[in-house]
């Protein structure tokens, strides 16, 4: 088991870093206005060319990518440029991460605990009325481009029940209709995968000896059915929980919550280089590490794996 | 022993297929004695375990009994309709089987809590108690060190050893009727002999009545009390074992042993029957075998012979056996098998 | 009387044996291709929406030829007073109305579904035919499935989102660049399925057999591989599209759309949601996201009600 686990983070590792790299080299084909804000057109091209050089910018690259990762392990991951000029980008992101990390928290559980639920119920109910009306919610969710739907929730809603239309900390009520929005994708795809799943299973040999048994259909289903769905669904569990946490993008500036999301919806408007490229790192940082603790927690879930691995291959 | 402890009457079985009708029972009639082995036999597609199936109403969701009646326990069990009724028979009274132990347990629970189940479902044990008994039954069937497989999980099982514990999972809670699907069909020579033996010494430590299905007439030969041949959906002969080998009556029996392999003889080819079994979505007037027959009467294909006795343990279904038909001796092998066997006998 | 008995002695003779008619006597009516297509077509829904979207995707092809069609890009003018005629409502000379400079919406609408489909059907052809060569090529040859299999860990490791992103904040948008980003990034997961497909089939014993045989390589991809791929083809290629209008939408969001001059159906619907707040001006966004909701519904659909008519464990 724990040859397994570090055999993975190592594995992780590697990627993180073909990441950072990848990211930093194509970041230095961004356009170079993103480093001077609005005085870009007012400057000499020999000022630009000192300004560039003092930011090392017009170093040859295998000195820039050591200076970077020489930064990266001080923990400096730059300097905002125009959105907040000479602030260090981590003062910047900083405030940021507990408005998207509450309310990714949220959302999760409003997913997990309404998407299986419904996940359970249409495998139960398939064909009938309960799941077609399930299906259309997910193809709804599925097919309808999020920034779209996520639109008129906001806006309909908002009208029908007069909850406010952005988010403000001071008011709570203001909390429910975001992090309701931001769990409809988690609810959706939840309650497809489940469905499948339980479908698959009802036609495997093992529930036929289960059902001959005499064991009756619920316990069945709860007892072999879904214990057993929760081993694959492991795997996933961390990245959609990292993913929300990371911030809606949608939902972050449509209710103009002060989260990551948001931000970086506003660095790309604005240009600023150095905050985009901390962000994007981030993002995908977070994404590798969430697929790690997927692939340990579906080992320590599934039986098989574990012993595989101990025992070499078969 | 008179009285059977499962008898089916006449029984017919459709499924609705791609928006037709398919009947896979015709109207088939078997005994089940107390404390036998009663084998099924017949080819692949013939209804062997849909006619089982229906024993434990775990036919597929597009089937159902049209008419005729299962008789078990005194009642009618065709009836039952909700799955509470079926509950009161599957793993209680009548526990079933199959043919693939590799994927027949749940691989992500321990083998010993899968048995657990059925004691807690039906005896009521729990925790210790259920522990204890189930750890008994698998080293019933002989699984060595029991107590320390009970926590392991499936795939830490070899393939007979897996079959041992379905077994044991089957017989858990004492049922009166075994129904093994080609329990040994998956498996090695060497472990089938063996699962055959475990099945024949539970058998006689439990009173347990067995159905056999199977295909290979080999297996029959050494495990059955009685046949039954089953043929496109229906019995086309009932007898004890001795009976179906040394003195079969059905054109469709003498084609199944005349494909024996140990029947052929060196040099020549092996024998096997021409055709392929009927279409069960029409209806099928006469003898189903009738096309395949080449000593067929005008009127296997007319009408459908009935149930001819011909000793009291023995019946089978062709006109060959009304009076009037001409008398037709069975093929040359089969001939030959019977002076073969007969001499060998003391 | 007599002729009763004589017949029913007749009876007990034996008959003609016919070895053709045994062989006849029981057959399988089971067609693949015949099965998916009833299955299919059982659906109503996805028929019904087949019908809209041909119906709607022919349209879109030749409105720009119908007479009286006015142009996306043109601003138009009231005569007598030369005043823009911006936030027309919908009327009978615009039947979308117009948007905030005084652009017939009507226009715009059908040249920004003609942009949008066309991203899609690209994006998806090419992730259908460079995902299936790559995923042969990765599947076939064993030597390059080591380093092609790691080179997908570390890629399909990075949110979609963020590459997408980065690729459009450098290559600076346009429809070129949505283009190429969503095709590099959509080809892996076909070329990784594919890829999957053939080592299960390329390890089957007829394969070997086939081998052992001499058959080459390139006619055993045509012939066990290709025609179980047709369904896998047609289910990517209608799931391409809602996929492509979903990206687009997102990266117009985030102001890497497209410029205003290529209407999209993304940047029309950005466009409306500036005025949403104000109820008289809302055509302008409920008309675009309609449009979106219809095609993208609809191909989603479809997409999936083919994808399990071919499943051929739904065949029975």
């Amino acid at each position: 088991m724990l040859a397994y686990c570090l055999k993975r983070a190592f594995f992780s590792l590697i990627t993180v870093l073909i990441v950072i790299t990848v990211v930093f080299l194509l970041m230095r084909l961004m356009p170079e206005e993103g480093y001077f804000g609005d005085g870009y057109d007012k400057l000499l091209p020999e000022q630009r060319e000192a300004i560039l050089r003092s930011m090392g910018l017009l170093d040859p690259w295998h000195v820039q990518l050591k200076n970077f990762y020489i930064a990266l392990s001080k923990g400096d991951l730059g300097t905002s440029i125009i959105y907040r000029p000479k602030v260090p980008v981590a003062e910047i992101i900083g405030p940021k991460i507990p408005y998207s990390l509450r309310f990714g928290l949220v959302a999760i559980g409003l997913s997990l605990a309404t998407g299986l639920w419904m996940g359970v119920v249409q495998a139960r109910e398939k064909g009938r009325l309960a799941d077609k009306l399930g299906t259309g919610y997910v193809v709804f969710i599925n097919a309808v481009p999020a920034a779209v739907y996520l639109l008129f929730i906001q806006l309909y809603v908002t009208q029908f029940t007069g909850l406010p239309i952005l988010f403000h900390r001071d008011y709570p009520i203001s909390w429910l209709l975001p992090a309701a929005s931001m769990s409809l994708g988690g609810i959706a795809g939840y309650a497809m995968w489940m469905r499948r799943f339980m479908v698959d299973e009802l036609n495997r040999d093992y529930i036929k000896l289960a059902r001959a048994k005499g064991m009756p259909s619920t316990a069945v289903m709860v007892k072999h059915v879904m214990r057993n769905a929760f081993v694959p669904m492991a795997q996933y569990l961390p990245t959609s929980l990292l993913m929300t946490i990371a911030g809606s993008i949608y939902i972050e500036s449509l209710y103009s919550i002060p989260g990551m999301g948001g931000l970086l919806v506003d660095a790309i408007q604005r240009q600023d280089n150095p905050l985009v490229q901390a962000l994007v790192l981030i993002y995908a940082v977070i994404g590798i590490f969430g697929l790690f603790l997927g692939d340990i927690l579906m080992a320590i879930f599934d039986p098989r794996i574990k012993l595989e691995k101990r025992e070499g291959s078969r | 022993m008179n009285e059977p402890i499962l008898k089916v009457l006449d029984l017919v079985i459709k499924f609705s297929l791609r928006g037709r009708i398919l009947t896979a029972i015709r109207g088939a009639s078997l005994d089940l004695q107390h404390g036998e082995t009663l084998a099924i036999v017949g080819e692949s597609g013939s209804g062997k375990s849909v006619l089982t199936k229906s024993f434990i109403g775990m036919l597929d969701n597009n089937g159902w009994v049209d008419s005729g009646a299962i008789m078990f326990d005194g009642r009618d069990i065709a009836e039952y309709r909700s799955e509470k009724e079926w509950l009161t028979i599957r793993g209680r009274k009548i526990a079933m089987i199959f043919q693939d132990p590799m994927t027949a347990l749940n691989p992500l629970r321990t083998v010993g809590l899968q048995i657990s189940e059925t004691l807690e479902l039906h005896q009521g044990l729990r925790g210790a108690s259920a522990k204890r008994r189930a750890v008994e039954i698998l080293s019933d069937v002989g699984i060595p060190d029991a107590a320390g497989r009970y926590s392991q999980y499936p795939h830490e099982f070899s393939g007979g050893m897996r079959q041992r514990v379905v077994i044991a999972t089957a017989m858990a809670c004492n049922p009166e009727i075994l129904i093994c699907d080609e329990p040994t069909t998956a498996l090695d020579v060497t472990i089938q002999a063996q699962i055959i033996e475990l099945i024949r010494r539970l058998q006689r430590q439990y009173q347990l009545s067995v159905i056999y299905i199977t295909h290979d007439l080999g297996v029959v030969a050494s495990v059955a009390d009685r046949v039954a041949v089953m043929y496109a959906g229906d019995i086309v002969e009932l007898g004890t074992a001795e009976e179906v080998f040394y003195n079969s009556q059905h054109p469709y029996t003498w084609a199944l042993l005349s494909s024996l392999p140990q029947l052929g003889i060196r040099g020549q080819p092996l024998y096997s029957i021409r055709g392929t079994p009927p279409n069960l979505f029409s209806d099928i007037p006469g003898d189903a075998f009738a096309p395949r027959n080449p000593r067929a009467l005008k009127i296997d294909f007319e009408e459908r012979p009935p149930y001819f006795t011909v000793s009291p343990t023995h019946v089978a279904r062709t006109w060959l056996l009304d009076p009037r038909a001409p008398k037709v001796e069975p093929p040359e092998t089969i001939l030959a098998m019977r002076r073969k066997w007969r001499g060998a006998r003391p | 009387m007599s002729t009763k008995l004589e017949r029913q002695a007749s009876l007990f003779t034996f008959a003609e044996y016919d070895a053709q008619a045994a062989e006849r006597a029981g057959y399988s009516s089971y067609s693949y291709w015949g099965s998916t297509v009833r299955l299919f077509l059982r659906n109503k829904t996805a028929v019904a929406l087949l019908i809209i979207m041909t119906v709607l995707l022919t349209f879109t092809v030749i409105q720009p030829y119908l007479p009286g069609q006015k142009s996306p890009l043109k601003i138009h003018t009231s005569p007598e007073t030369g005043i823009q005629l911006r936030n027309v409502q919908p009327s009978p000379e615009f039947w979308f109305g117009t948007n905030s400079i005084g652009q017939d919406l009507w226009a715009r609408i059908w040249s920004g579904t003609r942009t949008s489909l066309f991203i899609g059907l690209f994006v998806g052809l090419w992730t259908v035919v460079i995902g299936i060569i790559m995923g042969a090529i990765w599947g076939y040859v064993r030597q390059l499935d080591r380093l092609m299999t790691e080179l997908y860990n570390v890629i399909s490791n990075i949110p979609t989102t963020i590459t997408l992103t980065l690729l459009a904040y450098i290559l600076r948008p346009s429809v070129s660049t949505m283009i190429i980003s969503m095709c590099a990034t959509s080809w892996w997961t076909m070329a990784r399925f594919v890829r999957n497909q053939v080592v299960i089939i390329r390890d089957r014993e007829y394969n070997l057999a086939s081998r052992c045989l001499g058959t080459p390589t390139q006619r055993i991809i045509s012939r066990n591989l290709l025609p179980y791929l047709v369904s896998v083809i047609v289910l990517r290629l209608a799931l391409a599209i809602p996929m492509a209008i979903g990206w687009e939408v997102f990266l117009t969001y985030i102001g890497l759309g497209l410029p205003l001059s290529i209407p999209s159906l993304g940047n029309l619907v950005n466009e409306g949601r500036q005025i949403m707040m104000a109820p008289i001006l809302r055509y302008q966004l409920i008309i675009p996201a309609a449009v979106l909701s219809i095609i993208t519904i609809s191909f989603y659909v479809m997409g999936n009600a083919f994808s399990d008519a071919s499943d051929p464990r739904n065949h029975v």
